[in-house]
């Protein structure tokens, strides 16, 4: 039996001719998801930096990606606290808004590499207390218990070195065989991603054309670990109607472009939080920069624009301009890139929120105008000329970011370098009771030319 | 001396020293007693001015020392102040920078003239003066500004330094009278000094009243002395104050230190500690501190404070119906967890403060501080801080009467 679809393609009225498409996610209770569009990305259930009210109240996230393994840390021992809890566990659990879709993946996007490989029943997953062996009946059973609006089935992945063709072939027998099970215990009748993986289609063709003929009218959707296999899917209407999502890592906003041009339709963009991190603000705008904003995005003095501004720069300190000019952003609104200069210098937390904020609207900002340049048959030339005015590459960062937490890495053994400086310990903290208080980095000279104190002869 | 704020007494409790009034500050009306959260660097850990707003806050801290250092007096000159540098529509507060000065920089001694240290990359030896305080308070634009004072922890055993500090406190007063430069926009507070003696603190509150300042801070205490000692301290002064100027305790604010200070009779407050201990998991509740970070709290569902009206606890329209559960699941994974837990504990300190005002206003705040010590420490009487009750009573309340 055929499922009602949660996705309606627009735009092209044949979607399996291949080029950027217009579409819509459609789930119950939540808001409509327009497509080409993106999915935050959390980490232990919250988009880091911003608190549930500030995500209602100032962005236009859509949807959330969640990850099992960032909830599960207590199940060795017993039931975790997140699958105790009735009706819609991961809104209720998370506070995040009701209107926002949730997308449940096993693990977190970027994954830390596990040591341990995966198994004919589970795959190894990175809790906040270790590595854990996730079988996909538990995982079949949580999607059951959590009952995300969309979850994407087990793949077995390496996360590594491109693995040989033995494994290339186990893995794709052991992905199909996660998917049926899923597919047919599927009693809570949530939206299934199939996950495409990311070797060549020749080595996973037969579990492509298990989708195509057995499976398309089951699943609800395609997750790409590697957006270059888009193009490599069975051109079938049952596939072809479904929506792409990419788990890829987009490097740029170029590289978004490019999987738009090929079809994809949902996209999960790490390099938003890394610019946050790294106190970098977002500014490119599709497919050109705003009127106003030429001057501000020019002031390098190359002709070609830079993708985002480093906010640790300390040319900022007096500018009363926004991030980005027009930009209608809160933080670009309310503050000015002193404020957000002065915090980054400050290690203030609210440095990294109001980038944050900012730059999860830039996105917002880009899918919208990629909608618009799609409807209006434009998307092509547009793209061209988005490829043309912006820098190919993020700026570099060049401050500190926020305090990296253990289970955001894995841990190179002995003799590795600390991940957190040692005077981070004051991060975003007015404590002086650690024995660690603020103390002028200037020298005596700058000071008194500061007006904070004045020099005396002993 | 000119003033830019206006204190009108609203109530006065009849039993306590305890008042409500409304006091009207450049930036807008604020409600006394009131408490006041510390955005030392020009942000309140986390919290967007806008989130902060709605905590109910209209008067908040920033530190002098740290802002005279980041982002620097030729920033804010040219930003237009504080209040420009970081949104803030509402009333800031800024203390002279001393107190950070010579706890913060190990060298730092004081004389005449000044707080000396020694720069601490070169070694160079620095003053910093009331003048310089002024200055540098001056261009933050503060609606509020303390003079510098000559701070010594009340339990020095050192009586003469003790006086001396006092002595200086007053004529670095006058060097701060002298050298505000806006005293219709802003505010300044003389700090009321003396250690734990009440003689020296009777004079200073003479010498000081005696200035005119448009409101009077309370300094020095909330340093390790008996809570005992602190009460006679802030009792002996709030008697000797003018009726109708506004009174702050300087680096007050645990709840019961809040409730017994006003009803000892003074007005202001303000601590780290409500911001600092959520950034360490802890949750304020009316009864008592939880610490989310225990195993006890993993699978609680119940929210932070049951009927507690903060965003997060609260559910519904506007409210996020947070639980204990996940604060336990990000304290000290994910900033967020601290950014929720400091929402909470300063709306749970502004409510404080508005229900003891309510109270004053409604003339039964003797009734509201039994229920409050009840609620605190289970209705177990024995439990009950001596201090606490010792203090009560010389207003008129007793505790441990039914």
């Amino acid at each position: 039996m055929e499922k009602p679809g949660i996705f309606e393609i627009i735009r092209p009225e044949d979607p399996s001719v291949l080029g950027p498409r217009l579409g819509q996610l459609t789930v119950q209770g939540r808001s409509k998801l327009e497509t080409p569009n993106f999915l935050a990305i959390s980490s232990r259930g919250v988009v880091p930096h911003m608190t549930p009210d500030v995500i209602a109240a100032s962005s236009q996230i859509g949807g959330v990606h969640m990850a099992l393994e960032d909830f599960i840390e207590k199940s060795p021992s017993g039931t975790p606290p997140i699958m105790k809890i009735p009706g819609n566990p991961l809104h209720t659990f998370t506070a995040i808004p009701n209107s926002i879709i949730t997308l449940l993946a096993p693990r977190r996007t970027p994954a830390v590499t596990a040591p341990n490989g995966n198994s004919d029943t589970a795959i190894s997953v990175f809790t906040s207390t270790g590595f854990q062996a996730l079988s996909n009946k538990s995982y079949i059973s949580s999607i059951q218990t959590l009952r995300p609006d969309i979850s994407i089935a087990l793949a077995d992945l390496t996360y590594g070195p491109l693995p040989g063709t033995k494994r290339t072939v186990k893995m794709s027998d052991r992905t199909q065989e996660w998917l049926s099970d899923l597919l047919s215990e599927n009693g809570h009748g949530g939206a299934v991603f199939a996950p495409i993986l990311p070797i060549d289609s020749l080595s996973q063709s037969e579990y492509l054309d298990y989708l195509a003929d057995d499976q398309a009218g089951e699943i609800s959707g395609l997750a790409f670990y590697d957006s270059n296999l888009l193009p490599d899917i069975p051109a079938t209407t049952s596939l072809s109607r479904l929506p792409h999502l990419s788990l890829d890592e987009p490097a740029s906003p170029h590289h978004i472009l490019r999987q738009i041009s090929l079809g994809m339709d949902i996209f999960t963009i790490p390099f938003i939080g890394h610019a946050t991190d790294a106190g970098i603000a977002l500014t490119f705008r599709f497919p050109r920069p705003l009127p106003d904003d030429a001057v501000a995005s020019n002031d390098t003095g190359s002709s070609v624009v830079p993708l985002g501004i480093d906010m640790w720069i300390p040319t900022h300190a007096t500018s009363l301009l926004p991030l980005s000019n027009s930009c209608t952003c809160y933080t670009c609104t309310s503050h000015h890139r002193a404020y957000i200069q002065h915090l980054l210098s400050a290690k203030e937390m609210l440095g990294w929120v109001l980038l944050q904020i900012h730059n999860h609207h830039i996105l917002s900002e880009f899918f919208s105008s990629i909608r618009a340049s799609i409807k209006m048959g434009t998307f092509e030339a547009d793209a061209e000329e988005f490829g043309r005015i912006y820098e190919s590459e993020l700026p570099e960062k060049s401050g500190k970011g926020p305090r990296v937490r253990g289970y955001h890495f894995k841990s190179e053994g002995p003799g590795e370098a600390k991940k957190n400086k040692a005077p981070w310990g004051n991060l975003g903290s007015d404590d002086q009771s650690a024995g660690r208080g603020l103390v002028p980095d200037e020298n005596s000279t700058e000071l008194q030319e500061k007006g904070f104190a004045e020099k005396v002869e002993e | 001396m000119p003033s830019a704020l206006k204190y009108e007494l609203v109530a006065r409790c009849s039993t306590t020293k305890a008042r409500a009034a409304i006091l009207t500050l450049p930036h807008g009306p604020v409600q006394l007693p009131l408490f006041m959260p510390v955005a030392t660097q020009a942000s309140l850990k986390g919290l967007t001015p806008q989130q902060l707003e709605e905590t109910g806050c209209r008067l908040c801290l920033n530190n002098t020392y740290h802002l005279g250092l980041k982002p620097g007096q030729e920033v804010l000159e040219k930003l237009g102040g504080a209040h420009k540098l970081q949104g803030w529509n509402h009333n800031i507060l800024t203390d002279s920078g001393g107190f950070q000065m010579v706890s913060l920089l190990k060298l730092a001694n004081v004389t005449e003239e000044g707080v000396r240290f020694l720069s601490p990359h070169d070694g160079t030896p620095m003053l910093l003066t009331p003048e310089h305080s002024i200055s540098l308070q001056n261009t933050i634009g503060s609606d509020i500004i303390m003079q510098l004072d000559d701070v010594i922890v009340t339990t020095s055993p050192d009586m003469e330094r003790m006086r001396e500090a006092m002595e200086r406190s007053v004529r670095w007063l006058d060097r701060c009278i002298a050298a505000h430069k806006n005293p219709t926009k802003q505010n300044l507070f003389c700090i009321i000094q003396g250690g734990l003696d009440l003689e020296l603190r009777a004079r200073c509150c003479k010498e000081m009243v005696a200035r005119g300042t448009p409101g009077i801070a309370i300094g020095g205490l909330s340093g390790g002395e008996a809570k005992a000692d602190y009460c006679r301290v802030v009792s002996t002064c709030t008697s000797l104050l003018p009726e109708m100027k506004p009174r702050y305790v300087m680096g007050i604010g645990y709840p019961e230190d809040l409730v017994v200070s006003v009803a000892l009779g003074a007005d202001m407050f303000d601590c780290v500690w409500p911001t600092r201990t959520a950034r360490f998991g802890n949750a304020i509740t009316k009864y008592g501190v939880l610490n989310l970070r225990h195993a006890r709290y993993a699978n609680d569902f119940g929210p932070i404070e049951e009927g507690c009206g903060c965003v997060c606890c609260r559910e519904g329209e506007g409210g996020l119906g947070v639980t204990k559960a996940f604060i336990h699941h990000i304290a000290a994974k994910e900033t967020v967890g601290a950014h929720l837990l400091t929402m909470h504990n300063v709306h749970y300190q502004l409510a404080l403060m508005r229900s003891v005002r309510d109270s004053i206003i409604e003339d039964r705040f003797p009734a509201f501080l039994k229920q409050f010590f009840a609620d605190r420490h289970d209705g177990d009487k024995t439990k009950y801080p001596d201090w606490a009750v010792e203090a009560l009573r010389t207003v008129g309340v007793d505790l441990m009467e039914p």
